[in-house]
């Protein structure tokens, strides 16, 4: 078995008390608490090989970050087994996280009022990590993620961007087999995501290093991820390649394009000039603006915008980033439809 | 423990480093602390000049009592002032997350986090208590005196400490119990003073329910009279052995209730 993580029938319910709205429900709750039981996971199980990049989705509260503390050994599932590198991380913790690295995108582990060499040298005494290899490592992470200009900067003062990449170089301090990533690009704009992401690559090639990614970005997977695993109220509903699930559920795009004149629309007829099937193309008007969403197993962005450009004026054109939440749209309409 | 030591170490240069980070706030937390303190102690020379002697104890032995009693709160409020944070804030907003993914004990390490340096206040009315009152007492001396006095200190603070630590631990079920802990500690209050001026029912509390009395007076007053040595002295090392057992206790089931917080 080269399993990295073997997941099984994972669950963690949540005991909720429920409020009736204002301070009069709030009252009312805390003498007569009416309680529920939330499944935040619901039975998961997925494994992950050694030296795999897997990308964990799912809308939001769709349990990804509790299954993720769960994995990382901060929560305390209600049931099931997970096992990283043969290793249960609630049986013995402290042994445990010296494999792991783990970045919460949300939330920073840095010291927030020293300057950023200064946590490094603190987790350098909390991980252990002798002096020579200490070196070497921060002139490895230094390369990968170009921490040199404000590593003698306070945390507080430094941009989302950097910031982000200072946490990405803590939690791999210590030269972890598995790395955590929960929502690593969030907030951050395209360039800074770039770099982040050929780090992710650069670490995982050099080093074999596993990683667990979570995101909301579906570029974020498909330059990364071999494989996906999509959950949805805690259960999981996908797992497989990228490829697989396009195929699966359809890889909808939405071309915007911004009419010289509304009447123009007319002239504009998707379906009959690629014999489409009614499903496979929708274009409305909007004001000045055609939006026209549609399959790119049946049609190409490129024939889209050449007929486009071909019959009307445009003025200007946007391509509209592919969601996850899209995806997901998708899945439950268990057909590709417009 | 050495590795624990060395990187207490190097918690308490972090922490200085931030203080020195901020210079004016340190500067004027420093003028702050001073100012309180010297009203402290002008208070208590008003309020105990108008008490000659307190039910068979003496106006200086009331001094070493009140001065002893700062010893072991000194000690706790300097090493172990981020339990108040565990309980205000770290868990409720899922900051605890942190601790859990990092190789060193949970408990060691959010403790080691901060270094109160305001229990110096303390540390200063404590001395200056002690330094007046001692010279006018007559207390046995014998070679085992400074040990015991050592041992009474280990095991008092531990009783501050495992206190904080329990009340703050209520919070991994409760989210929040930092007026919990307010509480509580409040009650320390009481063993500023000697015991036998309450009634019966707040010495038995202070004696066996919240055991203050066992940080100040029972050992403050062995040392001025050398009486009772195995309730004072032992009452001390017992109380603050089963308190620190049952905090260990009650933190590790914490660990196990934590939900974190949505991200």
């Amino acid at each position: 078995m080269d399993n990295m993580i073997y997941v099984e029938n994972l669950r963690k319910e949540f005991k909720k008390i429920i409020k009736e709205p204002g301070i009069k429900g709030s009252v009312k709750a805390l003498f007569k608490p009416k309680k529920e039981i939330v499944k935040a996971v619901d039975g998961i199980s997925f494994e992950v090989p050694r030296g795999e990049i897997l990308g964990f989705i799912g809308p939001n509260g769709a349990g990804k970050s509790t299954v993720i503390k769960m994995l990382t050994g901060i929560l305390m599932p209600t049931s099931g087994t997970c096992l990283i590198n043969g290793k249960n991380p609630q049986a013995d913790r402290k042994n445990y996280v010296r494999e792991i690295g783990v970045v919460f995108g949300q939330r920073t582990q840095l010291w927030w009022d020293l300057a950023l060499r200064e946590t490094y040298a603190v987790l350098k005494e909390i991980y252990q990590v002798p002096d020579e290899q200490y070196k070497k490592r921060m002139d490895f992470l230094n390369e990968v993620l170009e921490l040199d200009s404000f590593i003698t900067s306070p945390v507080r003062t430094l941009s989302l961007g950097q910031r982000m990449r200072a946490d990405i170089a803590a939690s791999l301090l210590h030269s972890p087999k598995v790395l955590f990533l929960d929502e690593p690009t969030i907030g951050l704009d395209v360039v800074v995501k770039e770099n982040i992401r050929n780090a992710i690559k650069k670490i995982n090639e050099e080093e074999g290093t596993t990683v667990i990614l979570t995101t909301h970005d579906l570029a974020d997977i498909e330059l990364l991820c071999e494989r996906i695993v999509m959950i949805d109220k805690g259960k999981k509903v996908f797992d497989g390649g990228l490829t697989e699930l396009k195929h699966n559920f359809g890889d909808i795009r939405t071309l915007e394009f911004e009419l010289a004149g509304a009447p123009d629309f007319q002239l504009l007829d998707f379906d009959r000039h690629f014999k489409a099937a009614e499903n496979d193309i929708r274009a409305e008007l909007d004001g000045n603006m055609v939006r026209v969403r549609f399959d790119t197993a049946k049609v190409s962005v490129e024939e889209i915008i050449s007929y486009t450009l071909q019959t009307v004026h445009v003025k200007d054109l946007n391509i509209k980033d592919v969601e996850i939440e899209e995806i997901i749209k998708q899945l439950y309409r268990r057909e590709v439809s417009l | 423990m050495m590795r624990y030591i060395r990187l207490h170490r190097i918690f308490i240069a972090q922490y200085l480093k931030k203080l020195m980070e901020y210079k004016t706030d340190f500067l004027l937390g420093a003028i702050g602390l001073l100012l309180t303190q010297i009203l402290q102690i002008a208070f208590l020379g008003i309020v105990f000049s108008q008490i000659p002697a307190l039910i068979g104890w003496s106006f200086a032995e009331v001094l070493f009592i009140y001065g002893f009693s700062l010893i072991a709160k000194f000690l706790d409020h300097l090493f172990t002032d981020n339990l108040w944070m565990v309980g205000y804030r770290i868990i409720r907003k899922g900051e605890f997350d942190k601790y859990l993914t990092r190789p060193i004990n949970t408990l060691y390490h959010v403790i080691a986090e901060n270094f109160c340096v305001d229990a110096f206040g303390e540390a200063l009315t404590c001395i200056l208590l002690l330094l007046y009152s001692i010279p006018q007492l007559n207390m046995p001396f014998h070679w085992y005196t400074i040990p015991l006095l050592l041992v009474v200190i280990v095991f008092a603070t531990l009783i501050y400490s495992s206190l904080k630590i329990i009340t703050a631990a209520i919070s991994f079920w409760t989210k929040a119990s930092g007026h919990i802990t307010h509480m509580l500690y409040m009650t320390n209050d009481f063993s500023k003073y000697p015991v036998s001026i309450y009634n019966k029912a707040v010495q038995t509390v202070i004696t066996y329910v919240i055991p203050f009395a066992f940080t100040a007076y029972y050992p403050a007053s062995y040392f001025l009279t050398g009486k009772d040595p195995l309730f004072c002295i032992g009452g001390t090392v017992i109380a603050g052995t089963v308190l620190f057992a049952l905090a260990l206790f009650v933190w590790n089931r914490g660990l196990k209730a934590y939900e974190s917080a949505g991200s």
